[in-house]
Parts: C-alpha cells; sequence; structure tokens
C-alpha cells in the first residue's frame, strides 16, 4: 500500500557497500577477498567495518575488537585512514550532484534522492541504474540503491539488494515487499526494541502489520505508532537537501582510562587546535564550544558555552580548558573525552587592536601554511605534544563505546 | 504642600530625567521621581544609582516639601494631557497625591522621601567649561563604538582625556577605535576617566542641545551641569588600554575615496554577505577598489568597483562592514582618507580634510584573510 494516491514519489537510497573497506581495497589491491577488519587495534577498540568475507564468521560492525579477532584470527585489521574515506566520499557526494535533482547525504557513505517526476522523461529505475553504473566506474567503489516510494521503504531495500545491486519496490508493492522482512530491518528499530518485540512474539514485519497500531503504541509509546507506518510503507519525511556541516568535534578513548589532569588538558589542547586549525581552512568561525566526558562507569557529561565567534587557538583552548575545569569535578577516571565546536558561520577571524599583533596573525598564516602542505600535525604548540595523534573527523565516533 | 505648573514644562522635565528609571530596578523608590520644592523652585531627581539626573524649573507653591511619585503613573498622565496648568496637593503626612487638571481629579500614594538614594555632589574643584553641544557631537561619534563585553569592562565605556588645552574621547570594542579630540578648550590640568555606555544615552537625552556646559570630576563621578540641568555619572573604575600604543604611525599606503560613495556601495554589498560574520574584501589595485562579498550558504555574491586614489601595493583586505558603515556615517567630511600597511594591520580613517578645532581618528581591525 503506498501512502496515499496523491504520493507518488520515487526516492532512491544509495549506500556504499562496506565503504570502508572497499576504499582500502582500492588503494591495495592484495585486499581483495580477504576478511578485513576496520577499527582500533586496541583492546578496546570496536569494528567500524568489515567486509563481507569477515561476516561469514558472523562477526558485524560496533563488535569488539577482540572478539572479532578471535572469531577470526586470520583478519587483516587495519587502523582505519579518515582522510583517504572522506575524499572518496566527496567524490561520490560530486558524482551524484552532478546528476541528481535533489540530494540528501545522510552519513559519510549513505544518500538519498529525490527523483520525483523524473518518469515523465526515462523512467526514475533507468536514472538510478545509469547513475550507480557512473559512479562505479569513476570511483571504483561498488554501491547499492533501493528505488521506493518514500525513504524507509528506500533504505530497507538498499540492505535487500547487498552487496553491489539494486532493488525496484514498485508504487503498491511497499506492503508485501516488506512482511516477510524481520522487525529489525526497520530502520528505528535497534537492540533494545527488537528485543521487547520478540518477547511479544513479534519477529516479522507481516505480524505489525496485522497489528492495530494503538496496540503498537501502547507497548512502545510514540516510537511505537512511527514503527507501525513504517512498517507498512508510510514515511512521509522529505528529502532534506545536502547542507554544510553544523558543527565540528573530536573526541578521544583512552587506551587506560585516566585522572591524569596534565594527560586530559594534553589531550584538549590538541584537539581544540586541529579543530581550529579546520575552522580557519574551511573560512569558517565557531561561536559555540562544548567539552565532554565519559567516566568510566560510562556516565557522560558535557557542557557548552557561547563565545565571541572566533577560529583562533590563542581563545579557544583557554575556553575549552575553562569548561574542562568546570565540568571535572567528580575525581573518577575518565573513559573519553571530546571537544565540540558549533554555531558555525562563514567567515574569518576578526583581528583583535589590543591583543593580535600583526606577528601573531602571521604566525597563524605560517603555521596553517605548514599544515596545509604537511599535514595536521605537522606543527604544533609544543603543550599539546604529549597528546597521541587525535583524529579530526573521527568514522569510529558512533561505534566508539 | 500644593503647588501649580505646566502641565508641558512638567512634561518635559520629567522626560528630561526618566531615563534614569529603569524598568524593573531592584529598589521600588528607584521607579520615583523625587519631587523636592524650595522657594517656588521645583527640582526633579532621579537615579539608577549609577546616573542621577536633576533638574529643576519654576512652579508656584505654598509651602516647601518634598514627596517621591510613582514615575511611570505620573508620566502616562502627564503625555495624555493636553497643555493646561495642573495642580498637585500633597498630604506630606499621608503620602496622599492629589493631581488636578482641568478634566478632573487623580489620586496616588508616594513613597517616602527618605527612602531616595542620596545623590553625589561634585565635591572637586576639577572643572572644565565648553558647550554642550560638543559633548553632544562627541558622544554621537563614538558612543556606537564602545563594547558589550562584559570581561573587558574599560572598553563598555567612553574613556574622557582632559589634556590642558584638549579634550579626548576615545571608544572601541578592540575592533574598531575612534579618538575624537577637541582642541581648542581651556583647562589647566589633565585627567582621564570612563563614562559607561549607559549614562551616554541618558546624559544625551538630558543635557540641552547647546549653551554652556561644565563638567566637574572626581575619582568616583563626572558631574555635567548645565542651567538647569545636571547630571552625575558613576565612572567605571578599570583602566583604560593604552590607546595611542595601538596606532600605527607606519601605515604607508593611502586610499582616498568619496565617503558617500564608498558607505552606499558597502551597504549594498553588505545585503549579500554572512548575516552573523559580515565580512567583504577590499580589492585594492592603483586607483580603484573593488568591494565584493560572498555567502556561500545562499549562494550569494554581490560585486562593486568604485573610483578613488590609491597609491600602494595591490592588496586584498578584508573587514566587518558593519563596523566600516558605523565608522563612515559619523564622519563630515566628503572623502575619506584609509592609510593601510597590510591586510594583517589596522587601517587607519580619517576625514580628508578636518573640522577647525576637532581631529577625529578611527581604526577599523581587518579580519584574518
Amino acid at each position: 500500500m503506498a501512502n496515499n494516491s496523491s504520493d507518488k514519489r520515487s526516492i532512491v537510497h544509495m549506500d556504499l557497500d562496506t565503504f570502508f573497506v572497499s576504499v582500502e581495497r582500492l588503494l591495495d589491491s592484495r585486499l581483495e577477498g580477504k576478511p578485513i577488519l576496520i577499527g582500533g587495534k586496541s583492546d578496546r577498540g570496536v569494528v567500524a567495518s568489515c567486509s563481507y568475507e569477515a561476516r561469514a564468521f558472523g562477526i558485524h560492525s560496533a563488535m569488539p575488537m577482540r572478539m572479532a579477532r578471535s572469531l577470526c584470527p586470520e583478519a587483516i585489521v587495519l587502523r582505519g585512514d579518515a582522510d583517504s574515506y572522506s575524499k572518496y566520499s566527496r567524490l561520490v557526494t560530486e558524482i551524484i550532484r552532478d546528476g541528481a535533482p535533489l540530494f540528501e547525504k545522510s552519513s559519510i557513505d549513505e544518500f538519498y534522492i529525490d527523483l520525483t517526476g523524473m518518469d515523465k522523461y526515462f523512467g526514475c529505475m533507468r536514472f538510478a541504474t545509469d547513475l550507480r553504473k557512473r559512479i562505479i566506474q569513476e570511483s571504483g567503489l561498488p554501491i547499492s540503491f533501493g528505488l521506493s516510494s518514500n525513504k524507509t521503504v528506500a533504505k530497507i531495500a538498499t540492505g535487500e539488494a547487498k552487496p553491489n545491486n539494486e532493488i525496484w519496490v514498485e508504487p503498491g508493492r511497499e506492503k508485501p515487499f516488506l512482511a516477510p522482512l524481520s522487525v529489525r530491518k526497520i530502520p528505528m528499530v535497534g537492540e533494545k526494541t527488537f528485543q521487547t518485540l520478540c518477547n511479544l512474539g513479534v519477529k516479522r514485519i507481516h505480524t505489525i502489520q496485522q497489528m492495530p497500531g494503538e496496540a503498537m503504541r501502547h507497548v512502545l509509546g510514540k516510537n511505537g505508532l512511527l514503527i507501525w507506518k513504517k512498517a507498512h510503507g508510510i514515511d512521509p519525511s522529505p528529502v532534506q537537501p545536502y547542507s554544510e556541516r553544523k558543527s565540528i568535534s573530536t573526541e578521544r578513548t583512552f587506551d587506560r582510562d585516566t585522572t591524569d589532569v596534565f594527560q586530559l588538558r594534553t589531550t584538549l589542547t590538541a584537539m581544540t587546535e586541529k579543530l581550529a586549525f579546520q575552522l580557519r581552512r574551511t573560512q569558517k568561525l565557531t561561536g559555540c564550544i562544548s567539552v565532554k566526558l565519559r567516566y568510566s562507569d560510562f556516565k557522560t557529561q558535557s557542557l557548552q558555552s557561547r563565545i565571541q565567534y572566533t577560529a583562533v587557538d590563542h581563545q579557544l583552548i583557554p575556553a575549552v580548558k575553562q569548561l574542562f575545569d568546570r565540568l571535572y569535578k567528580r575525581r573518577v577516571l575518565i573513559r573519553l573525552v571530546g571537544v565540540r565546536f558549533s554555531h558555525l558561520v562563514q567567515g574569518s577571524y576578526q583581528m583583535d587592536l589590543f591583543e593580535d599583533s600583526s606577528k601573531t596573525i602571521r604566525l597563524y598564516q605560517a603555521m596553517d601554511r605548514m599544515r596545509d602542505r604537511f599535514g595536521d600535525r605537522s606543527i604544533l604548540r609544543a603543550s599539546s605534544m604529549g597528546a597521541r595523534s587525535v583524529g579530526s573527523f573521527n568514522p569510529f565516533m558512533d561505534n566508539d563505546i | 504642600m500644593k503647588f501649580s505648573l505646566s502641565s508641558s514644562d512638567l512634561l518635559k522635565a520629567c522626560q528630561k530625567t526618566s531615563s534614569a528609571i529603569g524598568n524593573n530596578p531592584v529598589i521600588a523608590i528607584l521607579e520615583d521621581f523625587l519631587f523636592v520644592i524650595e522657594s517656588d523652585v521645583l527640582t526633579i531627581v532621579t537615579t539608577d544609582l549609577e546616573t542621577s539626573i536633576v533638574t529643576t524649573l519654576p512652579v508656584m507653591s505654598d509651602q516647601d516639601g518634598k514627596i517621591a511619585i510613582p514615575g511611570k503613573t505620573l508620566l502616562e498622565t502627564l503625555k495624555a494631557l493636553p497643555e493646561q496648568p495642573i495642580t498637585f496637593t500633597v498630604n506630606l503626612e499621608t503620602r496622599g497625591i492629589e493631581l488636578t487638571s482641568a478634566y478632573g481629579k487623580y489620586r496616588l500614594t508616594g513613597d517616602d522621601v527618605e527612602d531616595f538614594p542620596s545623590i553625589p555632589q561634585p565635591d572637586a574643584v576639577d572643572t572644565i567649561n565648553l558647550d554642550a553641544s560638543l559633548i553632544h557631537q562627541a558622544l554621537q561619534k563614538t558612543h556606537f563604538a564602545t563594547s558589550s563585553d562584559e570581561l573587558r569592562e574599560a572598553m563598555t565605556g567612553v574613556n574622557v582625556v582632559i589634556d590642558f588645552n584638549k579634550i579626548i574621547f576615545n571608544a572601541t570594542d578592540a575592533h574598531k577605535l575612534v579618538r575624537y579630540t577637541f582642541t581648542d578648550v581651556s583647562c589647566d590640568n589633565t585627567a582621564s576617566f570612563i563614562l559607561p555606555k549607559k549614562s551616554l544615552s541618558m546624559l544625551r537625552n538630558a543635557l540641552p542641545a547647546q549653551g554652556d556646559l561644565s563638567i566637574a570630576y572626581n575619582n568616583s563621578h563626572a558631574f555635567f551641569e548645565s542651567e538647569d540641568t545636571k547630571v552625575a555619572c558613576r565612572l567605571i573604575d578599570a583602566k583604560y588600554p593604552n590607546v595611542a600604543g595601538i596606532i600605527p604611525t607606519d601605515n604607508p599606503y593611502t586610499l582616498v575615496v568619496d565617503r558617500l560613495d564608498f558607505l552606499n556601495s558597502i551597504k549594498r554589498i553588505a545585503i549579500y554577505a554572512n548575516k552573523t560574520s559580515n565580512q567583504i574584501t577590499l580589492t585594492l589595485t592603483e586607483n580603484s577598489l573593488t568591494i565584493n562579498t560572498q555567502d556561500l550558504d545562499f549562494s550569494n555574491e554581490a560585486n562593486e568597483q568604485l573610483s578613488c586614489q590609491y597609491d600602494g601595493e595591490p592588496m586584498d583586505i578584508r573587514f566587518n562592514a558593519r563596523f566600516l558603515a558605523e565608522l563612515l556615517a559619523v564622519i563630515d567630511a566628503d572623502d575619506v582618507q584609509i592609510q593601510l600597511a597590510d591586510s594583517t594591520k589596522a587601517g587607519v580613517i580619517t576625514p580628508l580634510t578636518a573640522k577647525e578645532g576637532e581631529e577625529l581618528l578611527m581604526l577599523i581591525m581587518p579580519v584574518m584573510y
């Protein structure tokens, strides 16, 4: 059943197959056909991405690296290279931007494209297939897509299409398409909700389709009704055009929990320095900073503060440290620290008549030129040298528990 | 106690002093006008504890006395009355006030005058005399450049420097600076104090547009006195940054441009700049000035070219358009001169031809390019 007769949208969901693994294979063809794990190598790391060969061993992403390695000792473990992943992601984004009328980049390797109205010309399926072929040809990365009348069904269809394939769920066929699938496939259903539903004997989407919406609401609250709608292939959410990033952040999980305030401050300094450089490189200013701490008991606290729009280390580092001092009161071991800059606006740093000499500014310019040429950590403050490298963009962030 | 006067005279006097009445003061009595009658002279006093305004006007009265009258009620009543004689009858015991107009009677209750804070009095002998119009001019040219950053308290006010035969007004928010100097004033001492931003608008509102004005000062207050009005301002107790030290003396390149053309061009270009950061780029080559901006979020872009005189190295320099426009707007001259060194140093803006007896110098710091 389609939403209703007036809803004749055509939405494509495209997802790069095992994106990080595919990029690694592109860079090193010896990795073809082998089980590959990407993620932190330390005992506390988790699997950010794994090849289909590794999945055969029961490995899935977000699994602790230690468990994955014991399941498949011969797997090749890679630390991951955020820079090349971003580069390839941008490359694919550009191809889609070039070809598609309206698209949304929902993550580093996922895109929604609104093709509504394109069927008048040469058919949406034909268009999507051509675009997919172009991406494979130009980027060398395998990609799959699902085409349907809304985002939810398109996304589920992509999951079914993988690896390296495509599925078209024709209008009106959404409900029967979803019926035999596991409820776990509905995007909103996580591990916990899945358990709740299993305990109720609900395993297949078909069962939800038979239930009244009220019953789902009763069990799962407001989300229940949303899941019920999705199970019926109803999802009116629009494709949000690609927009600039609203914030930048970085965080770091320590190898061993720590109360070493000196180390924590060093890490925060290094993170701030790195993010501030990113601001300047992309000609942005931040108006809000926040610091996050996760304690060894997994309690997470964060504190944020509005500041005057800026992009320079000598204002941001003291501000970050001040937030940290206000936040770190518990004297409990710390597992993770993070820094986030939000309220980003386009612009450059307004210099201060009294505090910034021409010398300071030229120093920034010179350091930034060196970083552009030789890499982010080619030049640093002495006070941040003790910190091990901090990733500016951390693809493992969401999985790092 | 009974007294009568013209409603519009009273309204004028009340409006002059009402700017020191806050919306929601910490002490209730600060919402009041203090009326003091002494031998047929009515003195109206208001204060917000920082700034106090005192004005006098003649009345007809039957005895001397004091009463604190709720400000909002009185002001609204006076505004709603056409010009006519009105009479106040005050029972000093019960503080009952009866106001009689040609239309009827209005009754309200005053507050205890004992609760009204005392007003600081000038005790110093250091005084200078000048024309009130000079103060208005100086405040108009400087107040906008003050900072609102509470962490840099000194910059939240206008710095007044008295230096024998000149008075200098400095205002800066660390991004732009205005230094306005009167050279033909006579005084025989030196001093420096900071008037808080909030007092500035009160001064502009309370002081007459022209006429004799004397300024007295001590460590904590500055006192402005005109014929019928006195304003006492509590000074900001902080050290003003060294302005002379940051004025570049070796900016080798000079841009001369028609002030209004430049200002209007900036205003048009700024419409297309990012609304939060407001940044525009000036591209200078020999005798040519190009102004442009880009707002990537909306794909907005604007570009204008102006004729000018420029004799320096070609350069791109980026400024906050709002700051630049604010500075240009308060210059009186037809042409302005901007002295530059490079894109990391402050630009010095001055009118090409200075007016007799005054000097105006402005600084603007570029944004990092």
